[in-house]
C-alpha cells in the first residue's frame, strides 16, 4: 500500500480482490453505460419519455 | 444524560486521526487536525463539498473561530449543522439501511468525480435528517491515490451489503446483528448464513462469497508483495460502486407477514372510538406544546402524525420491523420531514455499545423527549412482559416530561387474548391499580374514556425527578 495515512486496515483480502477483478468491474461499467444508451435510443424512437433510473 | 460540558469530546469520535467531534455549550463542533489539512482543502476547493450540499448528501458546516480543544494538532474548527435525533443502523428498518447504502455509493461516485474517495463507509456515519439519509462525517474524504483500490470496500460490505443481503434473502431480524458488532457483519459469517441461491446472484457471489474467501486466503499477507504491479483505475473504482449499487438495488424485502405490519391501528376500535381517540390525543398534544415527541409502540405511525403534523419532531418507535418499514415508506412517499420511524424493543431498549460503552448511546441517553405517547402499549409491557405497572411508570417518566397514555383493561379483547393461555397473575391490573402506580411518578392532569370501550386516555406530567 502506498498511502500511509490509511486509518482503517482495508484488509488484505478486500484489497487484493479489488485488484484482481478491477478489469472486470471497469468493463462491466462500460457495458452498462452502452446498454443504457441503446435503451435510451429505442425509448426515444418509440416516443417514450426517457426515465432516469431512480437513485 | 451524559455531561456535555465545555469542550467535552464525543464518545464515538476517536478512530480517525483527521479530527474529532466535541461539544461546546451543548452544540457539536469538529476539530480538523493538521494531519487532514490537504484532504480538507481538496474537499472544499474542488467543488465536491458544494456538490454534496447542493444534492443534500452531506450535512453542511461553517468554519468558525473557536479555541481548539487540542491546539497542537488543530488546523480548523468547523460547526456542522446539528442532527435532530441520532439513531443507529440497528434501529433502522430494511429500506432505511438500503437508502443509507445508496447514499454512501452516491457520495463515493461524486467524490471520485472530484479526485477524492471515501476513506470509510460506516453505516454509523449516516443519519436521517428531515426524512432523508445524510452523511454526517465531513472528514470521510481523502484525495484519490492513483492505482489504489477502495479502502472502505470491506467496511461497505460489512456495514451495508451483508446485513441487507441477510435481511432480504434470509430473515429481516438479522438486521439486529449490528447491535452485537459495531463493525458490521463479518463476511465469512454472512457467507455461511446466506442461502445457497445467493451464490447465483453475480454481485453477491463477488462481494460477499468470493470476498469472504479472499479474506481467508490472503489473511495476514503483505499486499505489496502480492499485488504484482496491478492497479485500480478510476474506471474500475466507478465500476465497483456501480456493481455494489446493482447489488443493493437488487435486494428487496416485503413487509408483509410480520406480527403487526398488516394489523392496522383501527383493528380493535369502532370508528367512533377511533375518531374520539384522535381528538383527545390532538388536544393533549396541544396542551403539552411539545417540540419533540416519542411515540412508543407507534405501529405504522397514524397517531405519530398527529404530533409531526403539529410541527413536533416525532420519533415513531415500534418493535416490529414490518411496521417501521411501512411507516418509513410512507415518510418517503409523502416527503415528510418531521417523523422518524425506528425499530425499538422497549422490553430491551438500545443500550450503550462500542468502546467503553460510550460509542453509541443508549435510548435513555438520547432523551428526554418533551412528550411521550404510549397508546395501546401498556398491556404489552405489564402483561405480556410481566413488568409491574409502577416500573412501567418510572421508565416512561425517565423518557420525557409529558405522557399521553392509554389504559387497556382486562376485559378488553386485546388483553383477554394475552391472558387466554396463561394464568392471570395480575390482580392489580385495573384502573385503580394503574392510577395509583402512575401517581407515584406523575401528576395526572386529565382522564378521558373512549366511547364503545372500557379504555381510558390520560394526560400526565412527570413529578420533578
Amino acid at each position: 500500500m502506498s498511502g500511509m495515512n490509511m486509518y482503517l486496515d482495508p484488509g488484505s483480502g478486500s484489497y487484493l480482490l479489488q485488484l484482481l477483478i478491477a478489469g472486470l468491474l471497469g468493463g462491466l461499467l462500460l457495458l452498462r453505460m452502452y446498454w443504457a444508451k441503446v435503451k435510451g435510443f429505442f425509448r426515444k424512437l418509440f416516443g417514450k419519455q426517457v426515465d432516469e433510473e431512480p437513485e | 444524560m451524559k455531561s456535555r460540558s465545555k469542550a467535552a469530546r464525543e464518545g464515538a469520535s476517536f478512530r480517525d486521526p483527521s479530527g474529532f467531534v466535541f461539544y461546546h455549550e451543548g452544540a457539536p463542533f469538529r476539530q480538523i487536525n493538521q494531519f487532514y489539512r490537504d484532504d480538507y482543502r481538496q474537499l472544499m476547493d474542488s467543488g465536491l463539498y458544494q456538490s454534496l450540499i447542493a444534492e443534500k448528501l452531506l450535512v453542511a458546516h461553517e468554519e468558525v473561530d473557536l479555541p481548539a480543544p487540542v491546539p497542537q494538532l488543530a488546523y480548523q474548527i468547523i460547526r456542522p449543522e446539528p442532527v435532530d435525533f441520532i439513531a443507529y443502523p440497528f434501529e433502522w428498518c430494511f429500506s432505511q439501511l438500503k437508502d443509507a447504502a445508496l447514499l454512501t455509493l452516491k457520495v463515493q461516485d461524486l467524490a471520485l468525480q472530484h479526485e477524492m474517495s471515501l476513506k470509510d463507509a460506516s453505516a454509523f456515519n449516516v443519519q436521517f435528517q428531515h426524512g432523508r439519509p445524510v452523511l454526517i462525517d465531513s472528514l470521510s474524504f481523502e484525495r484519490l491515490k492513483a492505482g489504489e483500490p477502495w479502502i472502505a470496500y470491506r467496511q461497505f460490505c460489512q456495514h451495508f451489503l451483508a446485513p441487507l443481503a441477510l435481511m432480504s434473502e434470509r430473515d429481516v431480524r438479522l438486521g439486529q446483528w449490528s447491535r452485537l458488532s459495531v463493525d458490521g457483519v463479518p463476511l465469512d459469517l454472512a457467507s455461511r448464513l446466506l442461502p445457497w441461491h445467493s451464490r447465483l446472484s453475480f454481485p453477491l457471489q463477488i462481494h460477499i462469497h468470493l470476498h469472504a474467501r479472499a479474506q481467508r486466503r490472503y489473511a495476514g499477507e503483505v499486499v505489496t508483495e502480492r499485488r504484482g504491479g496491478r492497479a485500480m483505475s478510476t474506471q474500475a473504482l466507478l465500476g465497483l460502486t456501480s456493481s455494489l449499487r446493482g447489488a443493493v438495488r437488487g435486494l428487496t424485502w416485503k413487509a408483509a407477514g410480520t406480527a403487526w405490519a398488516d394489523y392496522g391501528e383501527t383493528h380493535s376500535y369502532s370508528q367512533g372510538a377511533l375518531r374520539a381517540k384522535r381528538g383527545i390525543v390532538e388536544e393533549f398534544l396541544a396542551r403539552t406544546g411539545a417540540k419533540q415527541v416519542w411515540d412508543l409502540g407507534a405501529n405504522t405511525g397514524d397517531f405519530s402524525r398527529l404530533a409531526s403534523e403539529r410541527g413536533a419532531l416525532t420519533i415513531a418507535f415500534d418493535y416490529d420491523p414490518g411496521a417501521v418499514e411501512l411507516n418509513y415508506r410512507r415518510v418517503r412517499a409523502e416527503s415528510e420531514t418531521m417523523i422518524l420511524p425506528l425499530v425499538q424493543d422497549l422490553t430491551n431498549p438500545s443500550s450503550g455499545v462500542g468502546w467503553a460503552n460510550r460509542e453509541r448511546l443508549s435510548l435513555l441517553q438520547r432523551g428526554p423527549a418533551d412528550a411521550v405517547m404510549a397508546l395501546a402499549l401498556i398491556h404489552h409491557l405489564a402483561i405480556a412482559n410481566n413488568v409491574p405497572l409502577v416500573q412501567v411508570a418510572s421508565f416512561l417518566a425517565d423518557l420525557g416530561r409529558w405522557l399521553i397514555v392509554e389504559f387497556v383493561p382486562k376485559q378488553d379483547p386485546q388483553v383477554s387474548r394475552l391472558l387466554a393461555n396463561r394464568e392471570d397473575i395480575f390482580p392489580f391490573y385495573d384502573r385503580e391499580g394503574f392510577e395509583r402506580d402512575f401517581a407515584a411518578h406523575y401528576h395526572i392532569h386529565e382522564t378521558r374514556p373512549l366511547p364503545d370501550s372500557d379504555r381510558l386516555v390520560y394526560l400526565m406530567e412527570a413529578l420533578p425527578r
